[in-house]
């Protein structure tokens, strides 16, 4: 960027030569005009940053410590810690099953999907058109959460294509989805399914980064592919595994779409989720303190299990 | 570019100008007249009449108001059901609440605590207890304050396949609850796999109506209520509250109840026989099944005893005038001729008077709650099976329409299917119904 500002400056400072008082005021001018400058410059940001992050993060504060129904500014009536208090109290729903069933369903989709994931992309990284199985496994995330969802869930049902294949070995269908023991299992799979093309693309492309020349010495020394694998591979895939697990946990126990189009929370709140219930507290309920507070609570869980993350992944690599 | 000194004027002026220009651009009222003296007033109301017959339905009177009256104008805005209380929340939090409501008459309570409703005059509150059944009455009142004109009506009666009970016997409709179970355990069957080929009685998962509905009309077929009568704790674990979950319990545990089926699909193509719900089903049978739409028959729900005094859950809509709106008295002229003021029945002004709002739902295969005007427009020749449930109109229980009913609709919903699924024994599901609702409706006050 030209600095426009700059020829004044620098007259400023010929002209100033003679003594150092001007000189210095002049320097201190320049500067504040070409702050001023940098501020209009950033301003739309700020501003845009203020808004929709600020401003809402605040507002969401407030109302987590206050009861408010939702229609009118004015009737927002502080209630100090109540919320949170309420979300864990006798009888509220909200540690369970609401934030178990969270966390179950985050830690079930990110273990299959990474698992999946490793096998997959170190299958694709030994085989040829990698970029054809790359789009393929890709695919389910180009596709919207509602398709997916009621895609498995005409595939569930009794009369769907997974208990055609049960029935047609001779096994009895299962209520995959109306069964409290197997609606949110059934879940994760989905969820798992769905997100396992972003792994294997990070995983991929970490595969690639590892240098040939490792392999070539393990290959020597006589190394198997277990070995290669567990010693080397996952290793140096460190990296990538950290950023899937972490991207993964956070769409996990944020997740919302796929529970609200496939089991709605049901049975019989088997698969409530948090962002599910906070929807219901504050938009069906008009109880946006209580909804508020959850999301306040979601927050510290999500940070607290993306920090243990990194912490984990930073202490293994010290190990190592 | 360079600045001049002294020439920052309008851009300073722009930028002074520009942010109090944009809010009220963005804060700007709708339009509702201009104000001015001989201006006409425009009353915005927001219904959730969005598409097809609904929103047809609806404008044609708007339209005929609008025609004749000079003073007053009306202007239609409309949402899909499911964004319309989140649609009264933001318009109103944002100062652009329309002034006249249409809410499913639940959120009344809601609505009323949060200050949007605004009680209705006591000369429209006179007409409105004098015009209408008992149970659109207490849909359209909170705490015995009537809030607005009751608009469709939904009571809840047994749609059970002709064909089905046939094939296994059965003469006729159960009376009972006894004959309920015997009838539902003989005509449910499965294939060797455990799918399910015919549900005895329907019991669904699928939605509030199918799972809530049909558990309350059950109850108050019973003689019980969800909520006491003040509306600050839950009666379920009443004697009949325990009947109900009982027989709901024995219904699944037995075979005859699978709720993992979809009902709505479910019936129409002949895998239930017999299964509560609401008079608009009716309309979408006689569309979906055709011809079999013959085998369709409704009948009362079924009570526990032989001769037991009938009753059944009502669900409903209302008309109120928002607390916000500058025009009150308009916005209630004009509830009271489209709700009040009667009109010739049968088209080219024929027939005896009715109200357009009466006209108007049982043009869509709907009713009100003035059971003279829906006697006079369905008739003799109508579809009989409307008839049980515009003979329900006048037994029907209103749904608890308290503050935290929404919430503890939903709360029951849960431990119902908690109930179902073998989640949950009786007496667990009744208890954890009692603790979670009791614990909502009373912070809800």
């Amino acid at each position: 960027m030209v600095n426009t500002l700059a020829p004044e400056a620098a007259e400023g400072a010929v002209r100033g030569r003679p003594s150092a008082g001007p000189a210095v005021g002049g320097r201190t001018r320049a500067r504040r005009r070409q702050a001023v400058v940098a501020w209009l410059f950033l301003a739309p940001a700020l501003l845009f940053f203020a808004v929709f992050l600020i401003l809402p993060l605040g507002f969401a504060l407030l109302l987590s410590m206050s009861r408010w129904t939702g229609f009118a500014l004015g009737d927002i009536q502080p209630v100090g810690p109540a919320n949170y208090t309420g979300l864990f109290a006798s009888g509220s729903t909200f540690l369970v099953p609401v934030l178990t069933n969270t966390l179950l369903f985050a830690l079930g989709s990110v273990a299959l999907a990474l698992a999946g994931s490793v096998v997959v992309a170190t299958c694709i990284d030994h085989l040829h058109l990698q970029g054809l199985w790359r789009t393929l496994y890709f695919l389910p995330i180009v596709t919207t959460v509602v398709a997916v969802g009621n895609v498995w869930k005409y595939m569930y049902e009794p009369g769907g294509l997974v208990n055609g294949v049960l029935n047609a070995l001779g096994a009895g269908s299962v209520a995959f989805l109306e069964d409290p023991d197997t609606a949110l299992p059934s879940l994760v799979v989905v969820q798992a399914w769905a997100s396992v093309g972003t792994a294997i693309l990070v995983l991929t492309a970490g595969l690639k980064s590892i240098p040939g020349s490792y392999y070539e010495a393990a290959a020597l020394d006589g190394a198997g592919p277990v070995t290669v694998f567990r010693r080397i591979t996952l290793p140096l895939l460190r990296p990538s595994l950290m950023l899937v697990c972490v991207t993964q946990f956070l769409t996990g126990l944020q997740s919302f779409g796929l529970i609200i189009v496939m089991t709605r929370g049901g049975p019989g709140g088997a698969t409530d989720v948090a962002a599910l219930e906070m929807y219901r507290q504050a938009f069906a309920h008009g109880d946006w303190g209580a909804a508020s507070a959850a999301a306040f609570v979601l927050f510290a869980v999500v940070l607290a299990v993306t920090l243990a993350q990194v912490w984990l992944f930073g202490r293994k690599g010290e190990d190592a | 570019m360079t600045p001049v000194p002294g020439t920052g004027g309008p851009s300073r002026r722009l930028v002074c100008a520009l942010p109090p220009a944009l809010l009220a651009a963005g804060c700007a009222a709708p339009h509702r007249g201009t104000g001015r003296p001989g201006d006409p007033i425009v009353l915005t109301l927001l219904s959730h009449y969005a598409s097809g017959a609904l929103r047809e339905a609806l404008q044609g009177p708007v339209d005929e108001w609008n025609a004749t009256h000079d003073r007053v104008k009306v202007r239609t805005l409309a949402v899909e059901f499911t964004d319309l209380l989140t649609t009264f929340m933001v318009r109103q939090a944002a100062g652009r609440g329309a002034d006249i409501l249409h809410p499913y008459c639940l959120w009344n309570g809601q609505l009323v605590r949060a200050g949007v409703l605004r009680p209705a005059p006591p000369g429209h509150a006179e007409e409105i207890r004098r015009g209408y059944s008992a149970a659109a009455v207490g849909s359209a009142s909170v705490d015995g304050r009537v809030y607005g004109y009751p608009t469709e009506v939904q009571t809840y009666a047994l749609y059970y396949n002709r064909r089905l009970l046939r094939e296994a016997g059965v003469g006729g409709p159960p009376r009972t609850w006894r004959e309920l179970e015997e009838t539902a355990y003989r005509t449910s069957r499965r294939d060797r796999y455990g799918n399910t080929l015919v549900q005895g009685f329907g019991l669904s998962t699928y939605d509030d109506a199918t799972t809530v509905g049909q558990t309350l009309a059950l109850l108050n077929a019973a003689g019980g209520t969800f909520v006491s009568a003040d509306g600050r704790s839950t009666a379920i674990d009443s004697p009949a509250g325990r009947a109900v979950f009982e027989l709901e319990h024995r219904l699944v545990v037995g075979g005859a109840g699978a709720p993992g089926v979809n009902v709505y699909q479910a019936f129409p193509s002949g895998r239930v026989a017999m299964v509560i719900g609401a008079g608009w089903w009716t309309d979408s049978l006689k569309a979906l099944m055709g011809r079999a739409y013959g085998d369709v028959g409704v009948a009362p729900v079924p009570v526990p005893r032989p001769g037991g005094r009938r009753a059944t859950l009502s669900t409903g809509f209302m008309l109120g005038v928002n607390t916000a709106g500058r025009h009150p008295r308009e916005a209630w002229e004009f509830l009271r001729w489209l709700n009040t003021e009667k009109v010739a029945a049968g088209p080219a002004g024929k027939g005896a008077g009715v109200t357009r709002m009466s006209r108007l739902q049982v043009s869509v295969g709907s009713l009100t709650g003035r059971a003279d005007d829906m006697r006079t427009l369905l008739g003799e020749g109508g579809d009989p099976n409307r008839h049980a449930f515009l003979d329900a109109l006048a037994y029907a229980v209103p749904e608890p329409n308290g503050p935290g009913a929404q919430a503890a609709k939903s709360l029951l919903r849960k431990n119902v299917e908690a109930l179902w699924t073998g989640q949950s024994s009786v007496d667990e599901a009744l208890r954890s119904t009692r603790r979670q609702v009791d614990r909502e409706v009373s912070r809800a006050w």
